[in-house]
């Protein structure tokens, strides 16, 4: 167990920089670059041009364009000569193109790795605001909308699976079966805005307030009605969020209960005398929670990255919209503290969903459940 | 456990239940105004985005402004100014009674520091720094004068020098980096308004400015509050609740979605031109469009008056070239080309565009006529033209793909001219209208003349006009380039199109002015 | 019972709700493959200048890349005497665009309404089922063979090989899967292909998972050890032996699959990033029908509708599947 963890620990941070090596060469890749987007900026281009100079040093104050050290331009000399022969010097070939476009981007790399060592993620090149700024406005908004979410539907979910289990192929269990696979089915999307057409609009029933997370002046308010306000703003957000989840995991309880329904001791419970709900409380159920404790674990990273959509159409200011737009502004240096974020929060789900695993259940031999 | 739940339930709607009915009371001398997007900073130097520029155009103000109805300019932070002959110096007299919001003097040093600001390459302005390139120098003469001198004589310099984005030195000039500096979250200005707060994703407030200088200009609105929201469907939603009292309209919006007769108790709707034309610009460089009958062709086969009755619902002005039609230098003599897909063909063929090779699609020197039409993602507007102009191009024997992309990879495709054909927008210059940037052969290699247009004539039309002061003359020049360009056809115009806006009603002295409506004036009683 | 197409089917067959979503899923894959004859401005039958043609054949894939009857490229059958004509069932093609017949609500000439620029709904929503469908057949099919072959390694050879492809995984599943799609979507050109390809790369490390899994759990079971000691080739093991007995679950996650795939298409589309127009795909017609929902509820209802359909088929399908398929649940 101990050297396990010891290996799985030491594989932790080299799988980590992997993930950031893709994401930032990927992210390179993209095409469009920050400096290009900002200048023409959305409502259709300004009637100023933008000189060959001037964006160059934009370029630069970006750290987009680095100058590279004199060991890896004579490198890039170098092979261009092997691959293109001599007089290549005309128009750029192509090698020495792509070597100078590695070259920045490994580089830069670098740069922000050395960064990161500080734990700095940098500033956004969107506002110049420093990213972990940003990223402390929007956690906590993501983090609460989810925590809620999370606890609705493990709290509706697991005993409408347990029972459906308990009662297979009846009325129940049938009936569950078919709404959950109904709600699943409803674009989340679609849902949220008929959400807000009938019960925020106020063209029909104006219960609840149309997006956002707080009224306005609602600061003044003792805090019982603030806290109030808020949840009161919450509540079209998460049914949004919610409701399609429940599916998935009253399935999954559903499967693991039958499944412990048939493991040997509850059976002998059975045979003892003890009737089907009380086995099923007694013994299936409390064997059932492991497995459905461990699949919080991969439920975690969907906390951080929140929902692009939800808080799209509510106006949320959470962390899928602050991913979004990142991606659209190529506000590089926040998409890899995202990026770098989530990852990390990923492996150690995983990690933790591993060992818990084995932790309550002594018989999972670690060594193959590796992954 | 149950039990616990159960309890816990019931307390959160019991909280629920106390807080709903608490009402924020409206006040009315609070502006609930609505800006689609979160600006990035309100660093006025580095902010590049419209809604900044509207916001700070409420905190600062500017040496001088355009008067609403006249559109002169008249006094604002400089008392008076004063044009040297040959037209290189401006003079700036500043009025000796203004102060920045933290109370301190304002003086000529900011405005020095503003324009040393603007040439620094470690400031982020390159967008405000090619307006002043001209610029050669600024003095201080004394701490209420300031003078510029320009490299050569242009007409828009004084405009130009008039908008200058002022700065205050103090707040600035310390260790921080002029980018990041934290007075980008919370600018302190010299106008009419002051900041308040800043929520990320919520809203950006301000309120009068007490200490106002300009006592009699003083606005009767007292709070502005801008709130972000960047779903327009939302927006309207929440300005039929209340939630808005001042907010844009779009097209169908503005027919169809608010006629209800308790919109309009609460609401008055006002629509003006905007300075906005929408254009399909044919990049010249490419087999398909250097011929310029083609280009009339496509003009004919642009269903524009179509396309602005029934999606636009006649809320603009087909336009023929790049000038305001409602400004001085349009040239009104000449008529759009009508849609007329008969006419196109017989231009098509005059230039040799016919179906050789039997296979429905026009072809010329084994070209076969096929091009991809590159439009914005996301935005309606493109995709209804690009869908139905793809229609009706079939009809005549052309084939056109149609790719829509993302905004950033969209510029930078313009930036290395890597498309066919392209529908966007220009947001004209103002009063002072100048198409140099866009028209100018100088401009085709890295400039915003991406379409490559280049004629000598336009070309030298265009010079003559940027040192002609006299406006008459230069409304002669724009139109014999206009005509130009309407011979030509670089670009198929589509229309200019309007400004939307409904406010509430509770607000007076609202007045529609050329320039669009100016909150400032505005009064709660009649 | 031995694991075959035919008895799976056989005992789908039997169950009353995995029945019903066979014929629906049947039924939309018939209108997926027939939309450009079911709706279409282009006559079947018409007689042109003395002339018999079936114009509609200009339009059916493959034969849309033969060029047949270049005549009639540029006929505007409207005009033409209608008697002469035989139109498809519903006579407009997606992108017939009315400007006259602006957001109509339904009615016998559209059955399902118009949309904001007078093009025929339900003409659309058909079109738009070859595009949902295929998004949902195809990037799945990526997947999943993706996630077989790797898991299908990584279980059989174990050790480094295991070792370095479950830290692939784990990567991929770390890798911000929204992020990649939009740059695949923005490297590569917006198609519908590209979609698809980008929600196969991201998708397939369930599948490997699950495949991995099985392979650990079935390598030593004793007809491996027997197979082995008969000398088979590895090839032959994983292919023949190893494969078949763990196609079960993937099976029915592929079934799920499909039905998020078709809702990740639908949400791709929200954001602005789906197929281009004027090609209908379900998610654009929902996403495009947000801004009127006060004045043509037809706009977002029935495209709505199609996506729910055929999303709750492919889930109780996957339920059913997994009902015939999981051994374990059978005992009771």
């Amino acid at each position: 167990m101990g050297t396990y963890i010891l290996k799985r620990l030491m594989i932790f941070p080299v799988t980590l920089f992997g993930i950031t090596l893709i994401t930032f060469f990927v992210m390179k890749l993209a095409p469009g670059n920050p400096v290009a987007t900002k200048m023409q900026a959305a409502q259709g281009l300004q009637s100023e041009a933008l000189s060959g100079e001037v964006y160059e040093q934009t370029l630069k104050l970006y750290g987009l364009k680095v100058d590279l050290p004199k060991s890896y331009e004579n490198f890039i000399a170098w092979s261009t000569k092997i691959i293109h022969g001599r007089d290549s010097k005309e128009s750029p070939p192509f090698t020495r193109k792509a070597l100078y476009e590695i070259g920045q981007a490994t580089f830069q790399y670098i740069t922000w790795l050395k960064g990161l060592a500080q734990l700095n993620f940098g500033s956004s090149l969107k506002d110049f605001r420093p990213v972990w700024d940003k990223i402390k406005e929007a956690l906590p908004i993501t983090l609460i909308l989810n925590l809620i979410s999370l606890f609705i539907v493990y709290f509706v979910s697991i005993p409408m699976g347990a029972y459906s289990a308990l009662k297979r192929g009846g009325l129940w269990d049938q009936t569950t079966m078919i709404l959950m696979f109904f709600l699943y089915s409803l674009p989340s999307f679609w849902i949220a805005t008929l959400l807000l057409v009938y019960f925020a609009e106020g063209d029909f029933l104006g219960w609840f307030p149309l997006g956002g997370l707080t009224s306005d002046g609602a600061e003044v308010l003792p805090w019982f009605q603030q806290l109030g306000d808020f949840l009161w703003h919450l509540v079209l957000p998460v049914i949004a969020m919610v409701y399609g989840s429940f599916a998935f995991l009253s399935r999954f309880s559903r499967s693991v209960v039958l499944e412990s329904l048939h493991e040997d001791f509850v059976r002998t419970a059975r045979a003892k005398g003890l009737n089907k709900s009380a086995a099923l409380w007694k013994h299936a159920f409390r064997h059932s929670l492991i497995p459905l404790i461990t699949i919080m674990g991969t439920l975690l990273p969907a906390l951080l990255g929140g929902s692009v959509i939800i808080e799209q159409i509510f106006n949320i200011p959470g962390m899928g919209r602050l991913a979004f737009e990142s991606v659209l502004a190529r506000d590089y240096p926040t998409i890899m503290a995202i990026a770098t974020l989530s990852a990390f929060l990923t492996l150690v789900s995983l990690l933790l969903s591993d060992l818990s695993y084995a932790w309550v259940d002594p018989r999972v031999k670690l060594e193959q459940k590796s992954l | 456990m149950k039990r616990f739940l159960l309890k816990s339930l019931s307390l959160i709607f019991l909280v629920n239940l106390l807080a709903c009915p608490a009402p924020v009371k409206q006040d009315p001398y609070t502006l609930n105004y609505h800006i689609g997007a979160e600006p990035d900073t309100l660093n006025r130097l580095t902010s590049t985005d419209a809604y900044s520029s509207t916001i700070n155009s409420y905190i600062f103000d500017s040496l001088l402004e355009r008067d609403n109805k006249t559109l002169d300019w008249i006094p604002k932070l400089a008392h008076s100014w004063e044009i040297s002959e040959d037209k290189l110096q401006y003079t700036f007299w500043l009025r000796e009674d203004v102060y920045w919001h933290d109370g301190k003097k304002f003086t000529a040093d900011d405005v020095i520091y503003t324009f040393e600001k603007i040439q620094d390459p470690k400031v982020n302005t390159p967008h405000t720094r090619v307006y002043y390139q001209d610029v050669d120098r600024v003095e201080k003469i004394d701490d209420f004068t300031v003078r510029f001198t320009y490299k050569k004589p242009y007409f828009k310099a004084l405009g130009i020098l008039a908008g200058i984005p002022i700065v205050p030195k103090h707040i600035f000039e310390t260790d921080q980096d002029f980018n990041n500096h934290t007075a980008g979250r919370k600018p302190i200005g010299n106008g009419p308004y002051r900041f308040v707060e800043w929520k990320t994703g919520k809203h950006i407030v301000l309120v009068r400015n007490e200490d106002y200088w300009d006592t009699d200009h003083l606005p009767e609105i007292k709070k502005i509050v801008f709130k972000i929201i960047a779903d327009d469907t939302l927006a309207l939603k929440k300005l039929k609740k209340g939630e808005l009292d001042y907010a844009g309209l779009t097209p169908i919006a503005w027919e169809k979605q608010t006629n209800s007769e308790k919109f309009n108790r609460d609401f008055v709707k006002h629509k003006y031109y905007s300075m906005v034309y929408r254009y399909i610009g044919w990049n010249l460089r490419k087999p398909f469009f250097s011929d310029k009958r083609v280009r009339q062709a496509l003009t004919h086969l642009t269903n524009r008056q179509g396309i602005l009755e029934k999606l636009e619902f006649g809320l603009g002005k087909i336009t023929t070239g790049p000038l305001w039609p409602l400004g001085d230098f349009y040239n009104h003599q000449l008529k759009p080309r009508e849609f007329n897909i008969k006419k196109a063909i017989e231009l098509l063929e005059e230039a040799g565009w016919v179906d050789s090779n039997g296979n429905g699609i026009r072809d010329k020197d084994g070209v076969e006529f096929e091009f991809t039409f590159l439009i914005p993602s996301g935005r309606d507007f493109y995709e209804k033209l690009a869908t139905i102009l793809k229609k009706d191009l079939e009809k005549a024997g052309i084939s056109m793909k149609i790719e829509n992309m993302e905004w950033s990879i969209f510029v930078q495709k313009l930036h290395t001219r890597e498309f066919d054909a392209v529908s966007l927008a220009w947001s004209g210059g103002g009063f002072d209208e100048d198409p140099y940037q866009i028209w100018h052969s100088s401009q085709a290699e890295s400039g915003s003349n991406f379409i490559g247009f280049k004629n000598p004539e336009a070309d030298y039309l265009l010079e003559v006009a940027r040192t002609t002061f006299n406006k008459e003359e230069r409304v002669g020049l724009y139109r014999l380039f206009h005509e130009i360009i309407y011979e030509e056809q670089p670009y198929t115009f589509l229309y200019t199109g309007m400004s939307l806006v409904a406010r509430h009603r509770r607000f007076h002295n609202v007045h529609v002015y050329k320039g669009g409506l100016d909150i400032r004036e505005w009064t709660l009683e009649e | 019972m031995k694991l075959s197409f035919r008895n799976i089917l056989k005992s789908l067959w039997q169950r009353k709700l995995p029945r019903l979503s066979l014929i629906l899923l049947g039924l939309l894959g018939l209108m997926a493959i027939n939309a450009s004859w079911l709706a279409s401005s282009t006559p079947l039958y018409a007689v042109y200048q003395d002339k018999t043609y079936f114009p509609i054949l200009r339009e059916i894939w493959p034969l849309n890349h033969l060029d047949l009857y270049p005549e009639l490229q540029s006929i505007e059958w409207n005009n033409l005497d209608k008697k002469s004509l035989i139109l498809p069932l519903i006579p407009y093609s997606p992108d017939d665009y009315d400007l006259d017949a602006i957001l109509e609500a339904p009615s016998l000439k559209h059955p399902l309404g118009t949309d904001d620029q007078g093009r025929d709904l339900l003409s659309r929503i058909i079109h738009g089922s070859k595009i949902s469908l295929s998004v949902g057949f195809i990037a799945v099919g990526i997947y999943v063979s993706i996630g077989l072959l790797l898991g299908a390694l990584a279980g059989y050879f174990g050790g480094k090989t295991d070792f370095l492809l479950s830290r692939l995984i784990e990567i991929v599943i770390c890798f911000p899967t929204f992020f990649l799609i939009l740059t695949l979507v923005g490297v590569l050109e917006r198609s519908l292909f590209y979609i698809m390809l980008a929600i196969g790369l991201t998708g397939w490390t369930g599948i490997a998972r699950l495949v991995r899994g099985e392979f650990l759990k079935l390598k030593n079971q004793d007809f491996m050890t027997a197979a082995r000691t008969l000398g088979l080739s590895d090839t032959r093991l994983i292919f023949y032996h190893l494969l078949p007995n763990s196609l079960a679950p993937v099976l029915v996650s592929a079934t799920f699959g499909m039905a998020s795939a078709i809702l990740i298409e639908s949400s791709l589309s929200f954001l602005g990033f789906g197929v281009p127009p004027p090609t209908p795909s379900w998610g654009q017609l929902l996403s495009s029908a947000r801004g009127f929902m006060d004045m043509a509820w037809w706009l977002a209802l029935f495209p709505g509708l199609a996506i729910f359909l055929s999303i709750t088929t492919l889930n109780l399908l996957g339920e059913g599947l997994r009902d015939v398929l999981d051994p374990k649940l059978k005992r009771v």
